[in-house]
C-alpha cells in the first residue's frame, strides 16, 4: 500500500521527468562540453579549443553589437511600454462599462506573429507607400526608416511596445483594482485634486505592478529575434543586431555549433547579471521611497 | 446635481471616444493587413483603404503566378494547427498530471521534484538551443513533425499553474472520491480538471498562442516546405515574394486571423481567468 502510494506520485510525475531528462538534462550537459570545442556539426572530429570560443566571442565586434544594442532597445522599449500600458490600464479602469471589451481589444496585438506584423511594417514604410507619400506631401520628406540605424531601432522597439502593452496593461489594471476606493475619498475630503491623488495614491500603490512589468520587459529585451530577423537582418550596419541573431547566425548559418553555444552562454550571463542589477536598483529605490 | 451629472456624462463620452480611438490604433495593423490582402495589386500599400475589392492575392497565393510555383500555404496552415494543437493539448494534460502529483499526492522526493522544476523553469533556455538541436539530429528527427513536437510536450509553467490551483482544492474532495473507490486518473479527469476550468482556459490560450507564433525553433529543425509551419513558410517567402506584397498579406491573414478567432471565442473565459496569471 505504501509502495503503491509512492509509485503513484512518481508515475504521475513521470511525463515531466522523462522529458526533463531528455530535453533538459542531456542538452544541459552537452552544452557544457560543446563550448570547449570547435565543431562544424558535420566533421567527425571536434577540435578542442579550451576557452578559445570565449576569447573569440569577447573580442568579436558582432557580439559587442548584440550586447550594446540590447541596452539601446531596453532604453527605448522599457519606458515606452510602461507608459503606454499604464495609459491603457487607466483608460480601461475609468470606463464605467464595457471595461473588458476594451481590455480584450487592447490585448489583441499580443496574438500577432512578429512575422505577420513585420510584413505590415515593411509595407507601410516602403518608399512608395501611402504613409510615406503622405509624409512627403505634408513635411516635404520622409525618413528612410529601416535604412537608418536610429530609425530602424525605433521601429522595431515600437513594434515590440505595440505587441506587449495590452498584456502589461492587464497587470496594471489588476493593481489599480486593488487600490481601496476609500483612499481616494479621504484624499478628496482633504482637498487633494485628481493629479495629487494620482501622484500620491495611485503611483505609489502601483509599485508592485511597476516592478513586475519592468522586470518582464527588461528580460524580454535579451530575447529579441523575429522582428530584426525578418525586417532588417540585424542591419543597417548592425544597428538592430541582437544576441539571438548572432547565435542563429553562428550555429545555424555558419554551422559553428561550439561557438554558437558559447555566445548563448554569454547571452544568458548578460541577461542574468543585468536583470539582477536592475532588480536590486528598483528594489532599493522602492525601499527608499517607502513603497515596499 | 443636474449639472455635475451632465458634466460626468460628457467626461464619460470623451473617455469612450479616447478608448475607441486607442483601440483602433491597436488593431490598425490587423485591419491594414486584411484590407491590403483584398486590394487590387496596383493599390497594395499605395492606399490605406482600397477603392475596390479583389481576390487576386488569394487566388495567386494558392495557384501561383506564371513564374512562381505555388507554395503549400494551406498545408502549412494545417501543419501549424497540428503542431500547436498536439503540443498544447499535451502540455495541458501533463500539466494537470504533474501539478496534481505535486499538490495532492504525498510521496518521497516530492520536494526535490518541485525544486528541480523551479530550476528548470529559470534556467535560460537559450543555452539549450544548440545542444537540443544536436540531440534532435542525433535521434534522427531532423525535418520531422516530431522535432517540433517532442521537446515541448511538457510545460513547467503549466505544471505550476495547476499545482497552485490544486493546492486550494479542499483535501476532503479528493478523500471523498477515494473512499468511493476512484483511482487517481479518474479523480484527475472527473473532479480536478473540471474544477480547474479557469486554469485550463488560460493555460490553453497562452500556450496555444505561444506555440502558434514560434519561429526560431521550428525554423531550425524543419527545412522541408511540406512540413513547415505557416509562420516559418511566411518567413522564407519574404525574399522570393518580395515583389508580390498582395499575396504575402493574404498569407499574413491566413496566419493571423485563425488565432485571433480562437482567442475571441474564448475571450469571456480569458477575462474571467486572466488574474490567475498576472497576480503581482
Amino acid at each position: 500500500m505504501k509502495l503503491q502510494k509512492e509509485l503513484r506520485g512518481w508515475l504521475l510525475a513521470s511525463p515531466y521527468l522523462l522529458t526533463a531528462v531528455l530535453f533538459f538534462l542531456i542538452p544541459l550537459g552537452w552544452s557544457l562540453s560543446l563550448v570547449l570545442f570547435d565543431w562544424n556539426l558535420i566533421a567527425p572530429v571536434r577540435i578542442y579549443v579550451g576557452l578559445g570560443n570565449f576569447q573569440e566571442a569577447l573580442r568579436s565586434t558582432r557580439v559587442l553589437h548584440a550586447f550594446v544594442n540590447t541596452y539601446k532597445f531596453m532604453a527605448a522599449i522599457v519606458p515606452a511600454v510602461v507608459v503606454v500600458s499604464l495609459g491603457l490600464a487607466l483608460i480601461v479602469h475609468h470606463l464605467p462599462r464595457l471595461k473588458w471589451f476594451y481590455a480584450v481589444g487592447f490585448f489583441l496585438p499580443y496574438l500577432a506573429s512578429g512575422v505577420a506584423i513585420s510584413l505590415v511594417v515593411r509595407g507601410v514604410l516602403s518608399y512608395d507607400s501611402a504613409f510615406n507619400a503622405f509624409l512627403r506631401a505634408t513635411f516635404g520628406s520622409a525618413p528612410r526608416w529601416l535604412r537608418e540605424p536610429a530609425w530602424a531601432t525605433l521601429v522595431i522597439s515600437a513594434m515590440i511596445v505595440w505587441k506587449l502593452s495590452g498584456y502589461y496593461a492587464l497587470i496594471f489594471l489588476a493593481g489599480l483594482q486593488n487600490i481601496p476606493r476609500e483612499l481616494y475619498e479621504a484624499a478628496a475630503l482633504d482637498g487633494a485634486g485628481a493629479l495629487t491623488q494620482f501622484g500620491k495614491i495611485t503611483l505609489p500603490l502601483l509599485y508592485p505592478a511597476f516592478y513586475t512589468v519592468l522586470i518582464l520587459a527588461v528580460g524580454l529585451c535579451f530575447g529579441i529575434f523575429t522582428e530584426p530577423y525578418v525586417l532588417t537582418g540585424g542591419g543597417p550596419r548592425f544597428a538592430t543586431y541582437t544576441w539571438q541573431l548572432e547565435i542563429y547566425y553562428q550555429a545555424f548559418e555558419r554551422f559553428r555549433a561550439g561557438y554558437g553555444a558559447t555566445v548563448a552562454v554569454l547571452n544568458a550571463l548578460a541577461t542574468f547579471v543585468s536583470v539582477l542589477i536592475i532588480r536590486r536598483l528598483v528594489e532599493s529605490w522602492g525601499v527608499r521611497k517607502g513603497f515596499r | 446635481m443636474r449639472l455635475t451629472k451632465s458634466r460626468k456624462n460628457t467626461k464619460n463620452l470623451m473617455l469612450y471616444i479616447l478608448a475607441t480611438l486607442v483601440l483602433l490604433v491597436m488593431i490598425a495593423p490587423y485591419l491594414y493587413m486584411l484590407l491590403q490582402s483584398l486590394a487590387p495589386w496596383h493599390e497594395v500599400d499605395r492606399v490605406f483603404v482600397p477603392t475596390s475589392l479583389s481576390f487576386r492575392s488569394y487566388q495567386w497565393l494558392f495557384a501561383g503566378g506564371a513564374a512562381t510555383l505555388p507554395r503549400p500555404w494551406l498545408r502549412a496552415l494545417g501543419n501549424s494547427a497540428l503542431v500547436a494543437s498536439v503540443v498544447t493539448f499535451s502540455r495541458v494534460i501533463f500539466g494537470a498530471f504533474v501539478g496534481y502529483a505535486l499538490a495532492v499526492l504525498s510521496f518521497h522526493g516530492r520536494r526535490i521534484v518541485h525544486n528541480f522544476i523551479l530550476f528548470h523553469m529559470f534556467y535560460p533556455g537559450i543555452i539549450l538551443l544548440v545542444p537540443t538541436f544536436l540531440l534532435i539530429r542525433a535521434m534522427g528527427l531532423y525535418n520531422t513533425y516530431l522535432a517540433m513536437i517532442l521537446p515541448g510536450l511538457v510545460s513547467t509553467w503549466a505544471i505550476f499553474m495547476y499545482a497552485n490551483f490544486f493546492r486550494s482544492v479542499p483535501k476532503e474532495v479528493v478523500e471523498a472520491a477515494r473512499i468511493d473507490g476512484a483511482g487517481e486518473l479518474r479523480i484527475i479527469f472527473r473532479i480536478m480538471i473540471p474544477i480547474a476550468r479557469p486554469v485550463t482556459t488560460i493555460v490553453f490560450l497562452f500556450l496555444f498562442m505561444e506555440r502558434w507564433i514560434e519561429l526560431l525553433w521550428d525554423m531550425i529543425v524543419v527545412r522541408d516546405p511540406a512540413k513547415q509551419t505557416l509562420n516559418v513558410l511566411l518567413t522564407t517567402m519574404f525574399g522570393p515574394y518580395g515583389g508580390y506584397p498582395g499575396p504575402l498579406y493574404a498569407a499574413g491573414v491566413l496566419l493571423t486571423f485563425p488565432i485571433v478567432l480562437v482567442f475571441l471565442i474564448f475571450s469571456r473565459k480569458f477575462v474571467q481567468g486572466v488574474s490567475l496569471v498576472i497576480s503581482t
